[in-house]
């Protein structure tokens, strides 16, 4: 087991000459589960291959506990990763693949059949030990990927994206399996996925990326209570967050005729006078005076109600790219589930207390509460 | 309407119902196009013509050299009435020295072949896999040299070869072979090893195999139909090869099959002996023919395995 430390790591791509990471400085303690999350081309994959030794470093250092790996080939970082489609070996059984790396590592035979036998017995994986991995299932093969990493015991498990060839149901049975796998067996775990949900239900601790810069790291609960810029705040939580520009007048804000006040640690810390004003979906409260909004599309979860609108005040989108940036509704208001609001219905919003989150609109970054 | 009301009605129409023979195709395959037609003839022609000229170089090996120009499409007949049918054959076979030439060519071709393979994977993999600097221009000249005929080089090889003393020579043969070979061979096979996914390596790099060992265990067994599909090919163009062999070789003794038969032309056309002629082709086409109608799928399959995915 041991820590791993990014230090000032640096990598850039040929062709290209703004760095896919830039600079990045993050400290996984021992037996965490950390996450790395963000939209595609972020460089959260690219960090997990340099730390797995299958990217070159240009800058700085990656440390795996007291060893400085930065120069290491992949054989001798003592790590394990498990592939988005899972690379099993196809022309090898599943216990050949398992046993791939003990076999080369020259492990006796008996003890690398018993630690493939464990391997197998803990991942449920017993009675296809003699199979091909062309004639195991979605959700077998990603078994064996993870497999071939636990039979290792390294000290860092790199997991890109191993859930997202599964489909839905599954992965969220898989998912739980993997955390609770990865606690039972204490393994410092860097994870990535770009799927929110993933990050915040797996991770002890949760890092968003965009462009090769790390924008936040922390706790589910810290990053979804206080997320440090405008960027985290859109990208975590599902739907997002809104997020309407206002301008500061006095002591307060005003968004759609309301206003609501900063303090005077905020007021102090704006750059300009502009804000932008971040309300999660759930942070509304539906009353009779407040926001005027029309409602457009009425998302029916049953447990709750997802009532996309639109109102006339202006929106911040937050992701570029069109599939994932949300429909282009200026509010996103979570009602209780089978409330009967309907398309065309007009509602008065006013945001609960505490519920606010305030960002310098000229750099993004939150306001102190 | 609701659920239960459709239910029971859903379930009639099931009881009553027969599957079609044939499920119907997509509405863009069905129809003709003017292009479809002049396709299909053209194979239908294209094929009807090699079946044509197949049956009458099986049935003449078994005719008398009257029975081959009079009646070129009829079935032999007169060696069956002497009770003698397979005397051409045994003609060819006598004559031209082919039992010899069977053996040598057989272990020419398969040694050839395998060496040609053996030498061409290493490099395949290197050009296409490991990064090497330079690997594009070395990748492209071996395509270059595919694009020289080998018949402009005759000469200066034959010349090359005499001064180390190689010409007449089953090893000299040999050397040529391979090295005539290994352009084409190892431009397949580069499109083999690159159509292999990344991950397979890099799994293999993790796990602490050496690039030697990832060749080996991982990425060799993976072209594995590649490799194949190269040692049929390069068996079959050897198997055929007739120009090369009647240059270099000159002793009855290393004699391979084509050029046996070479022989025997001159020999069978002066002896008018025109049925013993097309039975020592036969001979030598046949072995090939059929080696390639058992393994036609997956020399096709190999063949496009690199331009797919």
């Amino acid at each position: 087991m041991a820590t791993v430390t990014f230090d000032g790591t640096t990598r850039y791509y040929a062709g290209n000459p703004t760095p896919a990471v830039d600079t990045l400085d993050l400290e996984v303690a021992d037996g965490e589960f950390l996450v790395l999350v963000g939209p595609s081309g972020c460089g959260k994959s690219t960090t997990l291959r340099m730390l797995a030794g299958l990217e070159g470093i240009d800058g700085g250092a990656i440390r795996i506990g007291e060893r400085d790996v930065t120069n290491l080939p992949p054989k001798e970082r003592d790590i394990a990763m498990v592939f988005q489609n899972y690379a099993l070996y196809p022309h090898m059984t599943v216990a050949d693949n398992i046993g791939f790396h003990l076999k080369i590592a020259k492990m006796p035979k008996e003890e690398r059949v018993k630690r493939v036998r464990e391997a197998a017995a803990l991942l449920d994986l017993e009675q296809y030990l003699e199979r091909k991995p062309a004639k195991l299932s979605g959700g077998q093969r990603q078994r064996v990927a993870m497999g071939r990493a636990i039979v290792r015991r390294p000290q860092v498990f790199c997991m890109d994206e191993p859930l997202s060839n599964l489909d839905a149901k599954l992965r969220v049975q898989t998912r739980t399996q993997i955390a609770s796998l990865q606690r039972r067996l204490g393994v410092t775990t860097i994870y990535v996925t770009h799927d929110q949900t993933e990050a915040m239900t797996m991770g002890d601790r949760v890092a968003v990326l965009r462009d090769g810069i790390l924008q936040q790291c922390d706790t589910p609960i810290g990053l979804f209570s206080r997320p440090a810029n405008v960027f985290v705040a859109g990208f975590i939580g599902s739907p997002g967050m809104n997020l309407i520009p206002a301008a500061v007048s006095g002591e307060s804000a005003t968004v759609g005729g309301m206003s609501i006040p900063l303090t005077p640690a905020q007021r102090a810390a704006l750059t300009s006078d502009r804000v932008v004003v971040g309300i999660r979906p759930e942070g509304w409260s539906i009353g009779s005076s407040g926001v005027s909004a029309v409602v457009e599309v009425v998302e029916e979860l049953g447990s709750d109600q997802y009532l996309y609108c639109s109102a006339d005040i202006p929106h911040v989108e937050v992701a570029e790219s069109a599939e994932e940036r949300e429909a282009p509704h200026a509010f996103t208001v979570r009602a209780p589930g089978m409330s009967g609001w309907h398309r065309g219905d007009k509602l008065a919003l006013t945001p609960q207390a505490g519920a606010v989150h305030f960002f310098d609109a000229a750099t993004g970054d939150r306001l102190p509460d | 309407m609701s659920a239960p009301e459709s239910a029971p009605e859903t379930r009639v129409r099931r009881e009553h119902r027969t599957p079609p023979r044939k499920p119907r195709p997509a509405p863009t395959a069905r129809g003709f196009s003017p292009l479809r037609i002049v396709g299909m003839a053209f194979v239908w022609l294209f094929t009807a013509l090699n079946v044509v000229i197949l049956y009458w170089l099986v049935t003449a090996a078994f005719k008398t050299p009257i029975e081959i120009f009079n009646k070129p499409f009829h079935l032999p007949y007169t060696w069956f009435e002497r009770g003698d049918p397979f005397r051409n054959l045994r003609y060819a076979w006598e004559n031209a020295g082919f039992g010899n030439a069977f053996l040598v060519t057989v272990a020419l071709v398969a040694v050839s072949s395998v060496v040609i393979v053996a030498v061409a994977a290493p490099a395949a993999y290197a050009l296409t896999r490991l990064g090497v600097r330079g690997s594009n221009p070395m990748t492209n000249f071996f395509a270059i040299g595919m694009g020289i005929p080998f018949q402009t080089l005759v000469i200066p090889l034959f010349i090359g070869m005499a001064d180390l003393g190689l010409t007449n020579n089953l090893f000299g043969m040999f050397l040529v072979y391979v090295a005539l070979s290994l352009p084409f061979t190892v431009f397949l096979l580069t499109g083999f090893f690159k159509s292999l996914p990344d991950e397979l390596e890099e799994a293999a790099a993790i796990d602490g195999a050496s690039p030697f060992r990832t060749f080996f265990t991982v990425m060799l067994p993976l072209a594995r139909g590649g490799l194949i599909t190269a040692l049929i090919l390069n068996a079959i163009g050897l198997w055929n090869e007739t120009l090369l062999a009647i240059v270099f070789l000159t002793d009855n003794a290393n004699f391979t099959l084509a050029r046996a038969l070479f022989t025997l032309y001159g020999a069978a056309s002066y002896q008018s002996e025109y049925g013993g002629l097309i039975a020592g082709v036969a001979i030598v086409v046949l072995p090939m023919l059929v080696m390639y109608i058992l393994l036609a799928r997956r020399i096709i399959t190999g063949l496009t395995l690199g331009a797919g995915k």
